[in-house]
């Protein structure tokens, strides 16, 4: 009889051949030496696989034969991205040197106005959680964010976190407890908030809603949150005001905080402006108690302000008095023929063109006027001092860290090679965990909360470069055993090279942003991940 | 990698018998602590299935924790008709293919080739089966070998020799017909002895 092919003994072997023809084999192999010999080798093998299983794989040898070092991105991505940052960054470089007329530079992102206004924007829709303004594409992104981090961590909660997690339930329900027993007045309206003519707020007022407008009176502090706040009214204590567009036409008592994209003032202010903003008016009408201390991209004094004036602008525009001494640093300054000063002038701009005083203009004090050359950071030692101390430090953070959490550190190198999913996930903890603070904050018990997560989202952000920095070097050096000195080495050299790309223009902002987004990223996976493990374990 | 990883079942799972029966009696009345105690007796040879099926150790990791979280529930459907740990490496394995499955966005994991099919015949001149290498340098280059397998290899190679699957059992988690497993199985030893052979050399 023909001998079996050694795929039937073998099937024979793991006991898997069907019940008569087992029973043929078995009478063949009592004939056949040959097919005994295979069986007696199969069955062999079979042992050799099962005892040889017993144990794990090392962990250099990863299954499936992937590469040591796992990167999804792929070098065909990587040159792509390269191709589309190198013309990318010469084209803005081109745009950064045209010399764009002044009303069009609000739209060259690369400006200080460009930017002031960008930042407005995009902070102003995170913080409205984006109905005011449907219209804007920006609006939608944050929403989608917003979104995907609220429906995201509520499946997370769903799946994770089993009923025996009670104490979370407790902070949620406290959490919802605390909204009444808020001790402000507060109105809320998706459209208008208004406090009539008639009507006297005693509190604090704080007020969110497209437009928040005060015709009466508050006789506490007026928080507010909108598109649009308008004080026609009185305000007696401080206006906080968090708004694209801040107008006061009627008077505020206190100081004005403003974070806006534009605040005019028409009327009355009894104290100070402080803040940030795209752009800051005072009218001729409107007059400043105090003195102004703000950062924005246009500035325009036409008004009274009674004590000193410190900006930091891309214009300023003086037409108005001011009792005190004028600091100004930035792009540009132009004092009219109109303009007073009560005390000294000092400027600090880049170009002395740049400075326009009329001749008309009255100083008290002396003029200080002095241009800053922007010495290239590459000439001076100290420059170098600081960069070395920099690497220190973040040598001196990697190596503790991978001494306190040696599993977590280096997990987290790991995770960046994950390549999108790191990047996707950093991009939306970046724009989230912010979103996520400020809600937290706004109901007060969550105060101590948002602090703490503030602080861990800022550590974060530190340690990203680390785990970007670990992995880039471990890709370079091809580094396969996992030991502390090589991942410390790999830290040094990823470090390095990281700081040197940082330095080329416009392309290392970008590189910094996604080293800043990929860390974040990986750790946030990783916390995940403890998580998990923790709640099942 | 710690230590206590790469020496799966300690002592501990040498509970046998009534013992253990009682311990899952106790898990299947969602007893914590008897579900604790299976989860420390078979751990790391549930994680040692998904470590040799899935690509990554998190992979792993990540389906060790969700085979023990399913367990909870699966275990009530346990009878006690076959061995507890071969039905727990099935529910394991069942797991693996599950992310595997779910990475490919639903796809088979393994799709049939008509080539894999046709028997070899005897006296090819295929290496010879692999002789009994004993030595523990030896066998952690089985493990490696296996390790580098494709998957369509990998996979019920790993079902039978260390969750030790029937091969209807591989056929069903597998979507794939259960010849086509014998056919795979056959392929993927002949593939590790080629992989061996070269190496030695």
């Amino acid at each position: 009889m023909e001998c079996y092919s050694e795929q039937t003994i073998s099937i024979f072997v793991d006991g898997e051949l069907a019940g008569e023809e087992a029973q043929r084999l078995r009478d063949h192999l009592a004939t056949c030496r040959r097919c005994r010999q295979l069986l007696d080798a199969l069955r062999v093998e079979n042992r050799v696989l099962s005892e040889s299983l017993q144990e794990l794989p090392e962990e250099a040898a990863s299954p499936a034969g992937s590469p040591h070092v796992p990167w999804s991105f792929g070098w065909g991505d990587v040159a792509v991205v390269a191709a589309v940052l190198a013309p990318g960054s010469i084209v803005v470089g081109w745009i950064d040197k045209l010399s764009i007329p002044e009303a069009l530079q609000w739209l060259n992102p690369f400006s200080l106005n460009g930017r002031t206004n960008l930042f407005f924007n995009l902070s102003y829709y995170f913080a409205n959680g984006g109905t005011a303004m449907l219209g804007d594409y920006a609006a939608v992104i944050g929403m989608i964010f917003l979104l995907l981090l609220l429906g995201g961590s509520a499946l997370l909660l769903a799946r994770r976190w089993r009923p025996q997690q009670s104490g979370l339930r407790l902070l949620i329900v406290m959490l919802a407890l605390s909204l009444p027993g808020f001790a402000l007045e507060r109105r809320h309206s998706e459209f208008v908030v208004t406090v009539a003519a008639n009507e006297t707020v005693d509190d604090t007022l704080l007020a969110t809603g497209n437009i928040v407008r005060v015709e009466g009176v508050v006789n506490g502090d007026l928080l507010a949150f909108g598109q649009s706040v308008e004080v026609r009214g009185t305000v007696k204590g401080d206006l906080v005001s968090f708004a694209k567009r801040t107008v006061v036409s009627g008077t505020v008592e206190g100081n004005i905080y403003n974070f806006s994209n534009s605040l005019d003032l028409d009327g009355q202010l009894g104290h100070s402006i402080y803040g940030g903003m795209q752009s800051l008016r005072v009218n001729d009408r409107g007059r400043v108690g105090g003195g102004i201390l703000v950062g924005a991209g246009d500035v325009s004094l036409e008004g009274e302000v009674t004590r000193s004036a410190t900006v930091y602008a891309g214009n300023a525009d003086v037409s108005g008095s001011i009792g005190r001494e004028l600091t100004m640093a930035g792009d540009s300054l132009t004092l009219t023929n109109t303009a007073r000063i009560g005390g000294n002038l000092s400027v600090r701009v880049r170009q002395l063109k740049n400075v326009h005083i009329a001749a008309g203009a009255t100083i008290t004090g002396a003029r200080d006027i002095q241009v800053r050359v922007r010495q290239s950071r590459f000439a001076r030692p100290r420059f170098y001092f600081y960069r070395a101390v920099w690497l220190a430090a973040a040598m001196l953070v990697g190596w503790l860290g991978l001494l306190l959490f040696p599993g977590f550190f280096q997990a987290s190198t790991q995770a960046v090679g994950s390549g999108w999913r790191s990047l996707g996930l950093g991009v939306a903890v970046l724009a989230g965990v912010p979103v996520a603070i400020i809600l937290i904050a706004i109901t007060l018990v969550g105060l101590p909360l948002s602090l703490m997560l503030l602080a861990a989202y800022l550590a974060a952000i530190y340690l990203a470069k680390i785990w970007v920095g670990a992995f880039l070097g471990q890709m370079l050096l091809k580094s396969t055993t996992a030991t502390k000195g090589d991942w410390l080495l790999a830290l040094l050299v990823g470090l390095l090279v990281l700081t040197v790309v940082g330095f080329i223009p416009y392309l290392g902002g970008l590189v910094r942003l996604g080293v800043g987004c990929l860390g974040l990223g990986a750790f946030a996976w990783q916390l995940y991940r403890a998580s998990r493990r923790a709640i099942t374990i | 990698m710690r230590k206590d990883r790469s020496s799966r079942e300690g002592k501990a799972t040498q509970i046998e018998g009534p013992d253990l029966e009682s311990v899952i009696a106790r898990a299947q009345g969602h007893d914590a602590e008897a579900l604790g105690e299976i989860y420390r007796l078979y751990v790391r040879r549930v994680f040692g299935l998904c470590r040799y099926m899935l690509e990554s150790r998190e992979s792993a990791e990540d389906a060790t924790s969700e085979v023990f979280v399913k367990l909870q529930r699966a275990i009530e459907s346990y009878d006690g008709s076959i061995p507890f740990p071969r039905w727990l490496l099935r529910v394991a394995g069942n797991q693996c293919i599950d992310a595997l499955r779910r990475r490919k966005r639903g796809q088979q994991v393994i799709v049939e080739a008509a080539e894999e099919v046709a028997v070899i015949e005897a006296a090819s001149l295929e290496p010879s089966p692999l002789g009994a290498v004993l030595s523990r340098e030896e066998r952690g280059q089985v493990r490696e070998a296996i390790a580098r397998l494709p998957e369509n290899y990998r996979l019920p190679l790993v079902m039978r020799y260390y969750g030790e699957l029937s091969y209807d059992e591989i056929a069903q988690q597998l979507g794939l017909q259960r010849n086509y497993v014998a056919a795979l199985l056959f392929r993927a030893k002949q593939e590790l002895r080629r992989k061996l052979a070269h190496r030695s050399k």
